[in-house]
């Protein structure tokens, strides 16, 4: 630790640290623009200068490291004249034309030039002139002008990110940025620069002209696209969101988002949203509907009892909203049958649920089944953070398809679909067959033996093993698909002596905190809720922000359980898929209407803040209820005392103890005729989730994925096309692409893609490719 | 991508340890065959190379002989240093281009000369200087000016 | 006149860039000598002891430099800076054009010292003639066995590689040479680390200038007493000084340093041209500030130099006749700044760009008083407060003329044109 004095205050910090950091824990405010931490220094904005004494010059806070006795003074005239150059030379090929900056109001080169003064004026000679107001891709525009050249964009995306797309053009003072041969950026942080831009150089497109700094409210949120569950601040005016920022929380989150989560906030005002109520497919009042329903719920509770009522949660409900529906369900209802609609059949125990300090310690990250770039984007970014501090750090991706990529080099196992748990079960039997633990894992597994797509040798097998059982400290995304997952997982917890730490990157968002308000989430339920519906013992539902056709593994079993329900009522933002299935779809209040905590896969809770009244007769889920209760003319008390979070825990949810590992069965592989295709569901952020117009022109067009070799023989080019599939239970069309990390005879797929239902044919199933015309005639 | 630049990228990563390093080589190589650096061609260099495609644009673009537009096939640069400038090369850079009716920075309609301004080309010595196709000449008098437009090019 | 050939003593001899004659003429005997009779440590002591200071600008003493670099264990490269592009210096030009085996066998002599097994020349990118002129050189001294593996039977083997930048002066700033020599954009390192401990490749790398390493075999041959017994204690040894601007025979003189300013131009450089007067002389190439003709009789040493208020620099010596505009002047190296800043910070991108447009502006006859108190105050913004010492040195010349000659500037913003009837190229048409 080194001890410093900064404006005559004292301070200890760690070696290393820079003395603007340091002044900044001090409450010191220096000024920057090119320097930020997650970059390191650079030291080319030269706006931060500071004196030191026993230094014969001013010098940049931000490349200078503290040294024991060192004393700095932040302010001062020589530095105020210097900083107040610094402000001068950066506006002098300035526009000045902060009337019309969005950026007014929150600029760094406006809050500085107050504070400092500048000479402002001397400056009268012509300006250069660069490009303004050009679109750099669908949501973000350029202003070559503002710029400060501070690098801090280009260096987020090439360094940090990995993707270079944005680069320096020239030099000296004609120096801009730009994009690569000024073709649109397409990474999807790119959002992030908007941030990151000190000045109005780099702005949001979908924002442009709404609001100035005066007339707009900023909530704190969280993210409700995916579990990562990033923390945001939303803007708002006038009741409508109109801007997303990422919201770093200082020594524990950037705050980067990835572009879904940023720009994907419009789907409150999306044409879809649901604004009326419906009762047998025609419009109806809230009040009405809600009294129809209450009727309902009074009749069928006369006729059936409490437990032929179900609820089916999705993902949209906040903790406490999960909460007062378990409550409802309970105690006015007195049905057990509350159960959560998902798509993967997995479950993480609590126990080994990991948080994402665990990724900035890791020695060794194992994705399993899924690329979390696609499934959950900021995780990546957390993966390649961590890579950059640690070159060594081991990635392996286990999966379907080659889940690594370039941007965090890794070892792939590319497996049959489906055989990730039996062959982490076969690797770690060749390296410790004799543990009973491992033996108990292996016992039905029988003659198993993986096969990989691409050479793997039995040597870099059992490293895998090794690697599994000896690292320091072992972390595994799970995509959640394969239940039998879950004993491997608990299996490699009990043998291992450092930390294994697992993260679910499975939706729905929410589910850690559903579990928490007291819902079972575990898979068995939800078959449990649709078997019983099936066979006629449900009469009422209530289906709450959750869409059973498009979550459910099997779609046509879905419509059989639904079809089968008396009255089915749906209380969501959208409506559900085959409307025609539900006798009253009354709409919902969600993300930014109501103020709730949220549970992300790490398990910690985190707090958003309503910005906006819900629009049209949309209402919160508790305000159905209470009206529901007062039908039935029971009481419920809507205001109850529920604290989510554990004043020992904090915002982590509090640990319980593990279950026992079972054994993994042997996967049966299904026969494979030529030129069959195995069908691979996987969670895509940016393909999958709500319906957001700012977001559609950057939705790929083409969101199947698969071989070059399939394509080739399909017919399929560049940049895509359509192909027919046929399965043992219908069949579908589906836009694909070549995507060279398939392997043959694979087809990924992303989950809830409007139009190309996957649950349609199976996860996991074996398709033929048909005609198109085949496909419509169906 | 012409058939050699392969053997010219092989070449150029053979000579040191970091393909990196073979950047600057290989483009003043293929510039001196292309005249200039199309966007095309910063896209070959880079598969060339196996590098980012902005890497190679950003770096071309720092460098005053990489010419991001065409150029002549005689290039004349003169020299505006400050030795130069006290012997004269305002002069000079005035006469050329009256004699090829351009403005420095330009090329000729034909395609054939571009004049250019250099900063110090380090020959002072000859003040004032020029460089057709970086070869020096000088000092350039009145009298000799005329032969930068016509003498012998190299490349 | 008194010329003391060491470093240009072969110049004239023709064909001295063929290897036979370079041979023919003592050369490679100094190599030899170095590695039959010296350890390496016994060579970085003898640089130490001779007191030679590096010729590329700065004057750091090179024996020092050298042993900074860390003994432990990675790979070392020395890195040769010809990227010479500080106005009014040629003299580095000048010895890799005609006499490049004195540099090759310099580098073979300062790698076998500093433990360096993979030497580079970066050369400027406008050298084609020079670096052509060394790649045939290396060839050739690889073919006579005194490059590649075990010169010589000494055990000792070494590589040399000839780079060619691509046009831009910062790339002779130490650390964005090797920025450009790993073939990225040439903008100066965050130091530390210095080159010396993570360099070229992240490796300990020495960087000299050409000169500094010429001065090599000469220095093995007669020793460090020899070297001593020219110059001052402080700047000991011989300097090459390239002279140019209003002189009867620019050119490079080699002088014993201390050697007084006025017989480096009247009597090497042949006096002033047409019979006029000197006004001022930039000493050191472009980024010191003038000296006046009252100070002629300084010595050209390294404290001399800076006692007067200049520097010694790279040895770029501008003279400066009575019948030139010192606005023109500094003008033009405004605008040769403003040109060559990388642009990473900002003081100097957009400082050198700004001032240069009001010295245009000044000299086109369209200042205004106010200006001058205006360039002083930039010049005092940038001062000191860039990333590299580009910035800094982008002031050398205008400040010192503003304040040797302020009348001159005092008369352009006040009569509205220039007194000496200069035009400038770039402002015929402000
Ligand atoms: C802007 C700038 C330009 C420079 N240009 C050169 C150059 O062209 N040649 C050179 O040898 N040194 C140049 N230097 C100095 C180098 O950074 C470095 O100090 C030198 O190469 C070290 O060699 P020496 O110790 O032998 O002098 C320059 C420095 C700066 C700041
Ligand atoms: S666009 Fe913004 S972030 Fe990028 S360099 Fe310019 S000022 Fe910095
Ligand atoms: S020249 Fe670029 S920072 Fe100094």
């Amino acid at each position: 630790m080194i001890r410093l004095t900064i404006d005559d205050r004292e301070i200890t910090v760690p070696e290393g640290t820079m003395v603007v950091d340091a002044a900044q824990e001090l409450g010191i405010d220096v000024p920057i623009y090119c320097y930020h931490q997650a970059l390191g220094p650079l030291g080319a904005c030269r706006i931060c200068l500071v004196q030191v004494e026993k230094m014969p010059k001013l010098v940049t806070a931000c490349t200078t490291a503290v040294q024991e006795g060192m004393v700095v003074h932040t302010r001062g005239s020589a530095v105020d004249k210097g900083r107040q150059g610094v402000l001068e030379f950066l506006l002098i090929n300035h526009p000045l034309d902060c009337p019309v900056c969005d950026k007014g109001g929150e600029c760094f080169l406006q809050d500085y030039t107050f504070q400092y003064g500048s000479a402002a004026g001397r400056y009268d000679e012509p300006k250069i002139h660069k490009l303004k107001d050009a679109a750099i891709n669908e949501f973000i525009i350029i202003d070559q002008e503002r710029c400060v050249l501070c690098q801090r964009c280009v260096r987020f995306m090439g360094e940090y990110v990995g993707e270079e797309q944005l680069l320096l053009e020239g030099r000296g003072v004609e120096t801009v940025v730009s994009t690569v041969s000024h073709q649109p950026m397409d990474s999807q942080f790119s959002g992030n620069v908007i941030d990151l831009c000190p000045v109005g150089a780099l702005l949001s497109i979908p924002y442009r002209y709404k609001a100035r700094p005066w007339n707009l409210e900023r909530a704190e949120s969280v993210c409700p696209h995916c579990p990562v569950a990033c923390t945001t601040s939303v803007t708002s005016r006038e009741g409508h969101v109109i801007r997303v920022e990422g919201r770093p929380i200082p020594g524990h989150d950037w705050g980067w988002l990835c572009d879904r989560g940023r720009f994907g906030y419009d789907f409150g005002y999306v044409e879809d949203r649901l604004l009326n109520a419906w009762l047998d497919g025609e419009i109806t009042s809230a009040a009405e509907s809600t009294r129809t329903i209450g009727s309902w719920l009074n009749d069928t509770l006369e006729q059936h009892g409490g437990d032929s009522v179900a609820f089916l949660v999705g993902g949209q409900q906040t903790m406490e909203e999960a909460y007062q529906i378990r409550r409802f369900a309970d105690e006015v209802v007195g049905t057990s049958k509350v159960a959560v609609s998902r798509s993967v059949k997995g479950y993480l125990p609590l126990g080994l649920n990991g948080t994402f300090e665990d990724l900035d310690r890791a020695d060794t990250i194992v994705y399993l089944g899924q690329d979390p770039y696609d499934a959950v984007p900021v995780v990546h970014l957390k993966v390649r953070d961590r890579y950059r501090d640690n070159p060594g750090l081991k990635v392996i991706g286990i999966g379907a398809y080659d889940l690594t990529r370039s941007t965090v080099p890794g070892d792939a196992f590319v497996l049959e679909p489906g055989e990730e748990a039996a062959f982490l079960a076969y690797t770690l039997a060749k390296v410790a067959a004799s543990n009973p633990i491992i033996a108990r894992l292996g016992e039905e597994l029988g003659d198993f033996s993986p096969t990989f797509k691409g050479a793997k040798s039995e040597q870099e097998v059992e490293t895998l093993g090794r690697q599994l059982l000896e690292s320091e400290h072992l972390v595994l995304l799970w995509d959640g698909k394969d239940p039998h997952m879950e004993s491997v997982l608990l299996a490699l917890r009990g043998l291992r002596e450092d930390v294994t730490a697992v993260l679910p990157t499975f939706g729905p968002a929410n589910w850690r905190g559903f579990e928490r308000a007291g819902i079972a989430v575990d898979y068995d339920r939800l078959e449990a809720f649709v078997e019983e519906a099936i066979q006629g013992k449900i009469h009422l539902l209530f289906s709450i922000g959750a869409d059973l056709l498009r979550d459910y593994p099997d779609r046509e079993r879905a419509k059989a359980a639904l079809a089968a329900i008396d009255r089915v009522v749906s209380v969501g933002l959208f409506f559900p898929e085959q409307r025609e299935l539900y006798h009253a779809v009354i709409p919902g209040a969600g993300w930014s209407e109501v103020d709730g905590t949220y549970t992300n896969m790490e398990g910690r809770m985190q707090v958003a803040k309503a910005t906006v009244q819900p629009p049209g007769q949309s209402r919160p889920v508790r305000t159905y209820l209470g009206s529901w209760a007062h039908a039935l003319k029971k009481s419920f008390v809507l205001e109850p005392e529920w604290d989510p979070f554990d004043h020992n825990a904090g915002d982590l949810i509090a640990k319980d103890a593990l279950p026992e590992v079972q054994s993994v069965p042997k996967p049966a592989r299904p026969a494979m005729k030529d030129g069959a295709l195995r069908l691979v569901g996987t969670a895509l952020v940016m393909e999958g989730g709500m319906p957001s117009e700012i977001l559609q022109p950057r939705i790929p067009k083409y969101p199947g994925r698969i071989s070059l070799a399939d394509a080739s023989r399909l017919g399929i080019g560049e940049p895509g096309g359509e192909l027919g599939l046929r399965g043992q239970q219908g069949m579908i069309s589906v836009m694909v692409a070549v995507d060279e990390r398939i392997p043959q005879g694979v087809l990924v797929l992303p989950y809830g893609v409007v139009g190309s239902p996957l649950n349609q044919l199976g996860d996991g199933a074996v398709v033929e490719a048909v005609s198109l015309e085949e496909v419509s005639l169906r | 991508m012409k058939p050699e630049w392969e053997l010219w990228a092989q070449e150029a990563k053979a000579e040191f340890p970091k393909a990196n390093s073979a950047l600057l080589p290989l483009l003043h190589r293929i510039q001196s065959q292309e005249h200039y650096l199309s966007e095309d061609t910063i896209r070959d260099v880079a598969v060339l190379l196996k590098l980012p495609v902005p890497y190679v644009e950003s770096v071309a673009s720092f460098y005053s002989l990489y010419y991001k537009n065409p150029v002549g096939k005689r290039i004349i640069h003169v020299c505006m240093g400050l030795s130069c400038a006290l012997n004269g090369s305002d002069e000079l850079m005035h006469h050329l281009e009256g004699k090829l009716g351009i403005q420095e920075g330009q090329t000729t309609p034909d395609g054939e000369v571009s004049l250019l301004e250099a900063e110090c080309l380090a020959a002072c010595n000859l003040a004032p200087v020029a460089q057709v196709n970086l070869r020096f000449v000088g000092p350039v008098t009145e009298d000799t000016a005329d032969q930068l437009l016509t003498g012998e090019v190299k490349s | 006149m008194t010329q003391t050939f060491y470093l240009l003593r072969n110049q004239a001899v023709p064909d001295i860039d063929r290897i036979e004659v370079y041979e023919a003429n003592q050369g490679y005997q100094a190599l030899r000598k170095a590695l039959k009779e010296y350890e390496p440590k016994a060579l970085v002591e003898m640089v130490k002891a001779s007191g030679l200071r590096g010729r590329g600008g700065a004057g750091f003493p090179t024996g020092m430099k050298w042993s900074f670099l860390p003994d432990d264990g990675r790979p070392r490269y020395l890195v040769v800076n010809s990227d010479e592009a500080e106005p009014g210096t040629f003299k580095d030009r000048e010895l890799i054009e005609k006499n490049p085996h004195l540099l090759i066998e310099g580098m073979i002599i300062s790698s076998y010292a500093t433990g360096a097994r993979e030497a580079y020349i970066y050369c400027r990118g406008e050298f084609l003639f020079g670096s052509e002129q060394l790649k045939r050189a290396v060839a050739e001294a690889y073919q006579r066995g005194y490059l590649g593996e075990n010169i010589l039977d000494s055990g000792f083997s070494l590589d040399i590689k000839v780079y060619r930048g691509a046009g831009a002066y910062i790339c002779g700033e130490e650390s964005a040479l090797l920025e450009s020599l790993e073939g990225k954009r040439g903008n100066p390192r965050l130091k530390p680390p210095f080159p010396a401990v993570a360099g070229l490749y992240g490796m300990p790398t020495v960087v000299n200038n050409v000169e500094t390493i010429c001065n090599l075999p000469p220095l093995v041959e007669n020793g460090p007493e020899w070297y001593r017994s020219m110059g001052t204690e402080k700047s000991p040894g011989l300097k090459i000084m390239s002279v140019s601007g209003h002189v009867n025979r620019p050119g490079n003189y080699e002088i014993p340093l201390a050697t007084p300013l006025r017989a480096l131009i009247e009597e090497y450089a042949g006096g002033v041209k047409g019979g006029r007067q000197v006004k001022a002389v930039i000493p050191g190439g472009s980024s010191v500030p003038v000296m006046t003709k009252d100070q002629l009789d300084t010595p050209l040493d390294y404290e001399s130099i800076l006692a007067a208020g200049s520097m010694l620099g790279s040895g770029g010596c501008i003279v400066i006749d009575d019948q030139t505009c010192m606005v023109a002047v500094s003008a033009r190296l405004l605008k040769f700044y403003r040109e060559e800043s990388c642009g990473k910070c900002t003081p100097c991108r957009e400082g050198t760009f700004w001032m240069t447009d009001v010295l245009e502006r000044m000299e086109a006859g369209e200042g205004t008083p106010h200006d001058l108190d205006l360039i002083r105050d930039m010049a005092d913004n940038i001062a000191g407060k860039c990333f590299c010492p580009l910035g800094d040195a982008a002031l050398g010349v205008v400040v010192s003329a503003m304040k040797y000659f302020p009348d001159e500037f005092e008369a352009h913003v006040t009569e509205h044109t220039c007194p000496m009837g200069a035009r400038l190229y770039d402002t015929v048409n402000h």
